[in-house]
């Protein structure tokens, strides 16, 4: 099967394309399409497809170009909108995974240090004590941590843990 | 609604609104729609063999092209862009589950009508453009129909230039073929 195309297709196709083929064209021309059969292919093909998108008709009526130019405009600003949020999202996630990061090292560094802090709930309950007693016992038992650090990093913490939780859950 | 929008109100409209700019105002739209709707309703539908699809298609094509920033200026390459979308679109419907690939569906496919949704085929356009497999008939369609280049439906089909020129080489002689046998067959029927 040979793929040269006809030296002379363009010129048919020309003719086709401003509606002139046959009555504008030469009798040459149209006796070499009648001989060519890549130009009779394309003669026959191209008028009827042409003719199938002439009677190509739908059976109801388009739907408005304003319809369509509206649902555009508005699926382009939820678009906008979720591109703005992703962002947001990914200062959560961060927010989450440092948290979650910082939770598991102190774990780890208590767990290293013997867990020393974990003594002071049980002298705290054996002390019966007073409150300032408490925070006493709690200031020995912390092993090298100082109270003044402890605590604020806990409720640090807390207090991140539960921002990031509502914004989560918020965001879904 | 974003959480930070309940601390500062409306913190995403501006921007939203400003990257929500379509390629085109809604008149020049009008315009390219008028122009180009037939055609690629045409096309479509002559592809699928489906109308109601092809109404489905046209929409959502033109929602797909006023959504996207258009590499190209111009309205030939708006059109050529849109019949892009559309020829993506039928390849997304086909390769659903439930419905076959574009490169498996028979050819007989087009011309079993259930007399509903699909086009009378036969009556429109003969039994041999119903007998072509799809993707020859986006080729044939965009070449002969549309008067679209090798490379303008290469772009548009996501196919290589060389590929096209063979694929259609081997698309219209078989249509033609086809196409020259219609009156016999058609002396045949009762």
């Amino acid at each position: 099967m040979t793929l040269h195309p006809c030296a002379r297709e363009k010129e048919v196709a020309e003719l086709l394309r401003l509606g002139h083929w046959p009555d504008a064209s030469s009798n040459e021309l149209r006796a070499h399409v009648n001989g060519c059969r890549m130009c009779s292919d394309f003669v026959l093909v191209t008028q009827t497809f042409q003719a199938a998108r002439e009677r190509s008709l739908p059976s109801r009526p388009f739907q408005s170009p304003g319809v369509l130019w509206w649902r555009a405009q508005l699926r382009r600003q939820n678009a906008a909108v979720e591109r703005m949020n992703k962002p947001i999202l990914g200062a959560q996630i961060f927010a989450l995974s440092i948290t979650a990061l910082l939770a598991v090292g102190f774990v780890v560094f208590q767990a290293a240090h013997g867990v020393g802090w974990l003594s002071w709930f049980t002298d705290f309950s054996q002390s019966r004590a007073s409150y300032v007693e408490g925070l006493h016992v709690l200031t020995s038992a912390a092993s090298g941590w100082g109270l003044d650090l402890l605590v604020p990093g806990l409720a640090a913490l807390a207090v991140l843990s539960g921002v990031v939780l509502y914004l989560a859950s918020d965001r879904q | 609604m974003s959480p930070w929008e309940s601390v500062i109100p409306n913190i995403g409209a501006a921007d939203a609104t400003r990257t929500a700019e379509a390629p085109m105002d809604s008149d020049a739209f009008g315009q390219f729609y008028e122009r180009s709707a037939h055609s690629l309703w045409a096309y479509l539908a002559r592809v699928s063999g489906d109308p109601a699809l092809a109404d489905d298609l046209m929409q959502e094509s033109y929602v797909r092209l006023l959504c996207v920033t258009l590499p190209e200026e111009g309205e030939v390459a708006h059109r050529r862009y849109l019949f892009r979308i559309a020829t993506n679109l039928l390849r997304d419907h086909w390769r659903r589950p439930g419905t076959t690939s574009i490169e498996e569906l028979p050819e007989e496919f087009f011309s079993s009508s259930d007399g509903q949704t699909r086009l009378d085929l036969h009556a429109l356009l003969g039994p041999a453009l119903a007998r072509m497999r799809p993707r020859d008939r986006q080729i044939l369609w965009l070449a002969h129909a549309e008067g679209y280049s090798h490379r303008e439906i290469a772009e548009i089909t996501g196919l290589g230039s060389a590929s096209i020129r063979l694929l259609l080489f081997r698309a219209r002689r078989k249509i033609a073929d086809l196409l020259r046998e219609q009156p016999v067959a058609e002396r045949r029927a009762p």
